[in-house]
């Protein structure tokens, strides 16, 4: 029965998080609907559980805010170690080569144009900065998975050696998905501020409401 | 020929048409869920609702909340015509290509691959 589970309440931080993630104008309806199936539906099938649910979907939500941006830092990554595997450039300590350089400022501006769409589209700044922070671990994830492909695609001693030389492989694993983390914190500040800076009128729903 | 609609986008413009009147977001949830007998993200059906609104294929007006909602608005959705002719042609498309073929298919009649 509705009326017995009105009080119950999903996890605040989770409630929270949904919020800063949906656009002013979803933000009562489908914060609502999640609140409304949660009480009427989840809690009396899942009892406890039903948090979990809860959760789920928030993060069902922020995934898909942030997948594309993952993706793009990944790909990225990933194009930069195809290069180094198959068309290596000798590295001189301490000189920032044009190919790191070029691959440096296109993960600050996607980590900035990430914080930039989505403090756009929902005037939140820490949305902006969360969705570049998610953005540079999902990052992070892909670029492992497809350096461990490439890694069982091509593991000659050649190709070894090229890798070597550009950092080797504790670099491609740990070095640069944990410094994605701080790198994306620093463009997504920025980015956001960009775009609340900017304040560009989005573009409001229900024009051909009936 | 109206814009080309994704099986799960027919699936929630069909939900919104049965449901008429109620039809706002969790109920299209449930409806979708129904129909196709699986469970679904609420965030699925949400981006669905956008893209199909930003297409103009439907439009929404906000409605008020209930008790069990907190209070919080309800945004109920009606196809436009845009949406209706989209749902017509997608239909015609499928019966164009089904046209000649007996259903259900068997594999041995058809000589298909194990």
């Amino acid at each position: 029965m509705t009326t017995d589970n009105v009080m119950e309440e999903p996890p605040f931080w989770a409630d929270a998080l949904l919020r800063l993630l949906l656009r002013p104008e979803d933000r009562e309806s489908v914060s609502g609907d999640l609140l409304e199936e949660y009480r009427e539906s989840i809690v009396p099938a899942l009892g406890s559980k039903a948090d979990r649910w809860y959760v789920r979907q928030v993060g069902w939500f922020l995934l898909r805010a942030s997948w594309f941006w993952g993706l793009a830092i990944g790909a990225t990554l990933i194009a930069r170690y195809l290069f180094d595997t198959f068309a290596p450039v000798a590295y001189t300590p301490g000189v920032m080569h044009p190919r790191s350089q070029m691959m440096s400022q296109t993960i600050v501006a996607i980590f900035g144009a990430a914080a930039f769409w989505n403090t756009w589209r929902t005037t939140h700044i820490r949305t902006g900065i969360l969705i570049a922070v998610v953005a540079g671990a999902l990052g992070g994830v892909v670029s492992s998975a497809g350096t461990g492909v490439m890694l069982a695609c091509w593991h000659d001693a050649a190709t070894l050696q090229a890798w070597q030389s550009s950092g080797g492989l504790g670099e491609a694993f740990v070095g640069v998905p944990i410094l994605l983390l701080p790198i994306s914190l620093v463009s997504g500040v920025f980015g956001a501020i960009a775009a609340k800076g900017l304040s560009i009128p989005t573009r409001h729903r229900g024009r051909a409401a009936f | 020929m109206a814009d080309v609609l994704g099986a799960f986008e027919q699936a929630v413009l069909l939900a919104i048409i049965r449901l008429g009147d109620d039809a706002y977001g969790r109920a299209i949830l449930k409806e979708v869920q129904a129909r196709l007998e699986r469970d679904i993200a609420a965030g699925a059906v949400h981006a669905t609702l956008v893209r199909l609104e930003d297409k103009d294929l439907l439009s929404s007006r906000l409605g008020p909340g209930t008790p069990v909602r907190s209070g919080r608005a309800r945004r109920y959705y009606r196809p436009t015509s845009a949406g209706v002719e989209a749902l017509n042609d997608a239909r015609e498309a499928v019966d164009t290509i089904w046209r000649g073929l007996k259903w259900p298919l068997h594999p041995r009649k058809v000589k298909a691959h194990a």
